[in-house]
């Protein structure tokens, strides 16, 4: 058990998250968690924030876009 | 057309294209119009596309692709819109940093989180356009392209504490904005962000 208290385990929730810390700093986060449940509900409330960002910013880009590109592509060809 | 070029727009095609949805999902939240966002692309696919010789095979193309796409933005956009006091703006929230976790218990988080998944995509969209765009653009490299801190930071041409720093008081905006629209709504959220940052509403 390496669990490394709320202080710091607050302090690195976000980076915890994007999966930014050492294999050993993410498990002295996960066993702190196992523990607090305040830690454990602030890390929920990050993870659902990042989920509910990246589901609502998918966008598909317009048909007519893709033609536009590559006939822009298709004159630098020409050109060249 | 010579062979050379038919087999590097086969090349670009089958490789850079496939990045069209994703790079139009950050353009829409750069310029936050589809025209703009349209033609950003355009101009990304036709600057990557002239400098494609360069890109080094086997590195990320999509991270290469976002460079591109956000210095076309950078210089070409973003100084016709006014907004001149972003940064003096991201150096005053200094000021509204630390502590804004400590009062809520985790049974307010949990009702927190359960509000935030039940948003509707509009409204998270809305909040988004409402941060400052530094803060946005963080983000939005982050948790919806999933790029690492030091992706983002060759993106952004910042050094990483400045992106942890984008993305940190950003996350903390967009979660303000989301629990006031919950509140707003009638959910039971429980008043945990500093008064001090709600001055807008």
């Amino acid at each position: 058990m390496t669990d490394c208290g709320c202080d710091k385990a607050k302090a690195e929730l976000e980076e915890f998250l994007h999966n930014e810390l050492s294999p050993q700093q993410c498990q002295d986060i996960r066993d702190h968690m196992a523990v607090c449940d305040d830690c454990s509900a602030e890390h929920l409330v990050g993870l659902t924030l990042t989920n509910k960002v990246k589901e609502a910013c998918q966008e598909k880009a317009p048909d007519e876009l893709r033609e536009l590109v590559l006939g822009a592509i298709s004159n630098l060809d020409n050109r060249a | 057309m010579t062979d050379e070029a038919e087999t590097k727009r086969a090349l670009f095609q089958e490789q850079a294209l496939p990045f069209m949805d994703q790079l139009y999902g950050a353009a829409m939240r750069m310029t936050k119009n589809p025209a703009d966002a349209a033609d950003l692309v355009q101009e990304t696919f036709v600057k990557a596309f002239a400098a494609f010789a360069q890109f080094e095979q086997g590195t990320n193309l999509k991270a290469w692709l976002y460079r591109i796409l956000t210095n076309t933005f950078i210089n070409q956009y973003r100084k016709n819109q006014r907004n001149p006091y972003q940064g003096a703006l991201e150096e005053l929230e200094d000021w509204q940093l630390g502590g804004a976790e400590s009062a809520t218990s985790s049974t307010g988080r949990s009702a927190e989180a359960e509000a935030i998944d039940r948003m509707p995509a509009s409204a998270v969209k809305d909040a988004l356009q409402e941060i400052p765009e530094d803060f946005r653009l963080a983000v939005y490299l982050a948790d919806v392209e999933g790029f690492a801190y030091q992706e983002i930071a060759d993106i952004m041409k910042t050094p990483v504490g400045t992106v942890m720093s984008r993305l940190h008081r950003g996350r903390r905006q967009l979660r303000e904005k989301l629990a006031d629209y919950a509140r707003e709504r009638g959910y039971a959220i429980p008043d945990s962000t500093p008064t001090t940052t709600r001055s807008t509403t």
